[in-house]
C-alpha cells in the first residue's frame, strides 16, 4: 500500500503508540518475575510479558518498514517525553489486584482494537493484528478470571480490587483517545474509529465490573494526550535503559 | 518480619491437579505433571502456562489429584484390590496406563474408558479391557472430574508457543568461540 | 536403619527385589515399595534441587528490567520463567513421595532447607547473566543428564524435561559472552570480570570432593547418582576451559594447565572453606535471597486466600 507522506507520518505515530503501550506494560508485568503470589502465576505472567514485548516488536517492525527506524534504538534511546504510551500502563505494578485489573482494562481495549484492526487496508498492519489478537484471547481469559475471583474472594481481595479500580479508572479513556493523525488513518481504512473502539471497550468493562459486584464510577473527561507522562515513566526508563546507555561504544548486545 | 511473626494461619498452595497433554491430533493424552490451582478453570490456564509454553500441544485435560486412583503393577501383585460390587452405581472412568520403563518425559497415557462402580472396579475392568501390553501402572479418573481445554480456542491456546523461537535451543546454531555458525543474529 | 525385630527377613527380601528392579533398568513409581532411606534421600535431593531453581530465579531476575536489547529481554524472561517451571516440576516429583508443597516451601522460607550455594553470590553486572548461563547452567546440565537416568520415575521424567529446556539457557549465555568478549572495551572488561567472579563458584557447584561425599556409593547402587562429583567436575572443566580461552578470556586460575599424559585439564585447589561457609548460610547474599522469597510469599498470602475462599464458596454452592 503506497502512503502519502501525511498518512505515513500518522501511521508511524499510531504504531509507536501501540508499541509503547506494549513495551511499558510488558516491562511492568516482567517486574513480577520471581515475586508472584504462587509459582504457577509467576510462570503465567512471564508468558504474558513475553507476548506483550513480542507485540511491541510486531508494531515496531511494521514501523521500520515505513521509516527504517530501529526497534532497539527506539526502546533504549528515547527519553520519557518522546514516548507515546498511555499513562495507565506506566503506573507502578502495585499489588496483584492492581496488576490484574490494569491488565484486564488493557486486554479488553486491545481485544476491541485488534478485532477491527485485522480489517486494515494496510496488509502488514492487518497481519500483525491477527497475530497479536490470537494471544490476546488467553490474556483476557486470565485477567477476566482474576477479576471475578478477587471480586468474589475475601473481603480483603474485594477491597483491594476496589482500590485498584479507583486508581486506574481516571486513566482508562486515554487508552482510546485518538492521536492527531488518527482521523486521516480511519478515513483511509487503515485504522478503526478509536471512539468506537473506546465505546465498545467501555461497555464491556462496565458489564464485567458490574457483573462482579463492583460499581465503576462515571468516566472522567479530558484525560490528556499521550505525550504527557509522569515521573513513573522516568524511573522505568532509567531502569530499562541503564545498561544500554552506559556503553555508547557497544554496537551489539 | 520473621516467619514466626507472620500470620499464624496455615498457608495454602491450592489443591493439586494432574495435567494431561495431547501433542497432536490422533495422539493420546499423556500425564505431564501437575499444577496447583484453586479450581478447574484456573487449573487449565495454569496447565497451559506451565506445560505448554513450548510446542507441541493441541489439547489439555486437568483432573483434581485426589480424583485420580493410581496403582502400580507391583502394588497389584503384592496387595490386590477389592472392587466394590457392580450395581452399586456405575460411573464412567477414563483409563491411563504406563507400558514401558523407557526413559521419557511423560508418565501414563490415555488408552480408553470403562464403566465401574468405583475406582478399584475400574482398574479391574481396565486390566480386562486392555490386557496388552502388560501395564506397569494404571490411573483411573471419573470422566466427570476431567476438564478439557476449549476446542474452539486451540489456535489461541497452543499456536503462540511456536512463535517464541528464542527459547528453542536450535535457534542458537553452533557456537564456536571466535566464529559463530548458523543460528539467528 | 536397623530392621524391626521379626521383620528383617521380609525386609531383606524386599530390598533385594527392589535393587534387582533397579539393576534391571526398571523405574520405581509412586506406590511401589521402596526402602525408607531411598525415599528420604530422594526427598532431600529433589527438594534441594527444586529450591535451587526457585532461588536461582532471583540473581538473574533482577536484570530482566535492565536487559539492553528487546531480544535479550525476551530471552531472559523466558529463561527465568523456565527456572520457575523447573522448580514446579521438581516440587511435583517431591510431592509424589508424600510431601505437600506447603511443607517444602515452609522449609525453604524458614531457612531449614538447603539449595545450591552458587545462587548465594550476587550478580553485579549484565555480563553476569551471560556467565551464569554459560558456566552455571553448563554445570547444571551435566548433573541433570546424569540424573535423567535416575531410578525414581517422577525425578527422572522431570530431569529429562529440564535437560531439554536447559540447553537453551547454556547456549544463550555462551552467545552473550562470546559477543561481549569481542565487543567494546567495556564489554570485554565486563565479561572478564564476570568470569573472575563466577568460575570458582561454578566448580564448587558440582559438589564437594568425592572423599567428602559419603552418600555417593549408596546413591549409585540405587540408581540415583551414577557419576561422582569429581568425575563430573573433570568433564565440565575439560569442556569449558578451551572454549573460554578460545573466546579470549583468562580463567582465574594460575595453576590451570593441560596435562598431556592424562588428556585432561588440571585446575588449582578449590577453596572448600568458602564453599562450606556459603553452604552453611554465610555467603554474600544468602540473607537477601531468603528475604526476597519470604517477602514474595507473604505479599501473596491474601491472593492465595482469596482464591481458596472463592473456590470453597463455589463448591458449597454446587453441592
Amino acid at each position: 500500500m503506497t502512503l502519502s507522506p501525511e498518512l505515513r507520518a500518522a501511521l508511524v505515530e499510531r504504531l509507536t503508540a501501540m508499541a509503547d503501550d506494549e513495551l511499558v506494560l510488558g516491562h511492568r508485568d516482567s517486574e513480577w518475575t520471581g515475586h508472584a503470589p504462587i509459582l504457577e502465576e509467576d510462570i503465567a505472567l512471564a508468558n504474558i510479558a513475553q507476548d506483550e514485548i513480542g507485540h511491541a516488536l510486531l508494531w515496531l517492525e511494521a514501523r521500520r518498514e515505513l521509516d527504517g527506524s530501529d526497534p532497539d534504538a527506539l526502546a533504549y534511546r528515547r527519553s520519557a517525553g518522546a514516548w507515546r504510551n498511555a499513562r495507565l500502563l506506566e503506573l507502578p505494578k502495585g499489588d496483584w489486584a492492581f496488576t490484574m485489573l490494569r491488565q484486564f482494562l488493557f486486554d479488553v481495549f486491545e481485544t476491541e482494537l485488534l478485532a477491527r484492526l485485522q480489517a486494515s487496508a494496510c496488509a502488514s498492519v492487518a497481519e500483525a493484528a491477527a497475530k497479536a489478537a490470537k494471544e490476546e484471547v488467553f490474556h483476557l481469559r486470565h485477567s477476566g478470571l482474576w477479576l471475578r475471583r478477587l471480586a468474589g474472594g475475601t473481603e480483603e481481595s474485594a477491597t483491594r480490587l476496589r482500590s485498584a479500580m479507583d486508581r486506574a479508572w481516571p486513566y482508562l479513556p486515554q487508552l482510546w483517545q485518538p492521536l492527531a493523525g488518527d482521523a486521516a488513518l480511519t478515513e483511509a481504512g487503515i485504522l478503526p474509529d478509536m471512539a468506537e473502539v473506546g465505546a465498545a471497550a467501555l461497555e464491556r468493562v462496565r458489564a464485567a465490573l458490574t457483573g462482579s459486584g463492583l460499581e465503576p464510577p462515571e468516566v472522567p473527561p479530558n484525560p490528556g494526550g499521550r505525550d504527557r507522562h509522569g515521573e513513573d515513566l522516568v524511573a522505568l526508563l532509567i531502569d530499562m535503559q541503564s545498561v544500554a546507555r552506559a556503553d555508547p561504544e557497544a554496537t551489539a548486545w | 518480619m520473621t516467619p514466626a511473626e507472620t500470620n499464624a494461619a496455615p498457608d495454602t498452595q491450592w489443591p493439586r491437579w494432574e495435567v494431561f497433554k495431547q501433542d497432536a491430533e490422533g495422539k493420546p493424552h499423556q500425564a505431564v505433571g501437575s499444577v496447583h490451582a484453586a479450581d478447574a478453570e484456573h487449573a487449565l490456564l495454569m496447565a497451559r502456562s506451565v506445560h505448554a509454553r513450548r510446542p507441541a500441544a493441541v489439547s489439555l485435560w486437568v483432573a483434581p489429584a485426589d480424583a485420580v486412583h493410581a496403582v502400580t503393577a507391583e502394588q497389584l501383585a503384592t496387595d490386590p484390590e477389592t472392587p466394590a460390587p457392580f450395581g452399586a452405581g456405575a460411573r464412567r472412568f477414563l483409563v491411563f496406563r504406563k507400558t514401558s520403563h523407557r526413559r521419557s518425559m511423560t508418565f501414563v497415557e490415555h488408552v480408553g474408558a470403562v464403566t465401574a462402580a468405583g475406582p478399584e472396579g475400574a482398574v479391574a475392568a481396565a486390566r480386562e479391557t486392555y490386557p496388552e501390553p502388560p501395564a506397569l501402572a494404571w490411573w483411573v479418573v471419573p470422566a466427570d472430574r476431567v476438564t478439557a481445554s476449549p476446542e474452539a480456542e486451540v489456535a489461541a491456546w497452543f499456536e503462540p508457543a511456536g512463535t517464541k523461537t528464542y527459547k528453542q535451543q536450535s535457534e542458537y546454531g553452533t557456537l564456536a568461540a571466535g566464529h559463530r555458525k548458523g543460528g539467528r543474529r | 536403619m536397623p530392621p524391626e525385630a521379626g521383620r528383617s527377613v521380609e525386609d531383606e527380601e524386599r530390598l533385594e527385589a527392589f535393587e534387582a528392579r533397579i539393576a534391571g533398568g526398571e523405574k520405581i513409581e509412586p506406590g511401589d515399595w521402596m526402602p525408607e532411606a531411598y525415599r528420604r534421600q530422594l526427598v532431600r535431593m529433589i527438594s534441594q534441587h527444586a529450591h535451587s531453581e526457585i532461588v536461582g530465579m532471583l540473581p538473574e531476575g533482577a536484570w530482566i528490567t535492565r536487559a539492553p536489547s528487546l531480544r535479550r529481554k525476551l530471552i531472559l524472561i523466558a529463561k527465568v520463567q523456565d527456572e520457575a517451571g523447573h522448580g514446579q516440576y521438581l516440587y511435583h516429583a517431591a510431592e509424589t513421595l508424600g510431601v505437600p508443597r506447603e511443607e517444602l516451601i515452609d522449609a525453604l522460607l524458614e531457612g531449614r532447607a538447603k539449595y545450591s550455594s552458587v545462587f548465594n553470590y550476587p550478580t553485579l553486572t549484565w555480563a553476569d547473566v551471560g556467565m551464569i548461563g554459560w558456566l552455571v547452567d553448563g554445570a547444571a546440565i551435566r548433573n541433570q543428564l546424569m540424573l535423567a537416568q535416575c531410578s525414581y520415575g517422577p525425578y527422572s521424567r522431570a530431569m529429562v524435561r529440564i535437560c531439554a529446556e536447559e540447553t537453551f539457557h547454556h547456549k544463550q549465555g555462551k552467545e552473550m559472552v562470546l559477543l561481549y568478549a569481542r565487543g567494546s572495551a567495556s564489554q570485554r572488561a565486563m565479561a572478564q570480570d564476570a568470569l573472575e567472579r563466577w568460575w570458582w563458584p561454578s566448580l564448587m557447584m558440582l559438589g564437594p570432593h568425592d572423599s567428602d561425599s559419603p552418600n555417593t556409593p549408596q546413591l549409585a547402587r540405587w540408581g540415583i547418582k551414577t557419576k561422582t562429583n569429581d568425575q563430573v567436575r573433570r568433564e565440565y572443566v575439560d569442556e569449558h576451559v578451551p572454549e573460554l580461552q578460545g573466546a579470549g578470556l583468562t580463567v582465574p586460575d594460575p595453576v590451570l594447565r593441560f596435562d598431556e599424559a592424562s588428556g585432561h585439564w588440571v585446575h588449582g585447589t578449590i577453596d572448600w572453606g568458602e564453599f562450606w561457609r556459603v553452604v552453611k548460610g554465610n555467603g554474600p547474599v544468602n540473607a537477601e535471597r531468603l528475604a526476597a522469597r519470604r517477602s514474595a510469599h507473604e505479599e501473596g498470602r491474601w491472593v492465595r486466600e482469596a482464591m481458596a475462599a472463592y473456590a470453597a464458596r463455589a463448591t458449597g454452592a454446587a453441592s
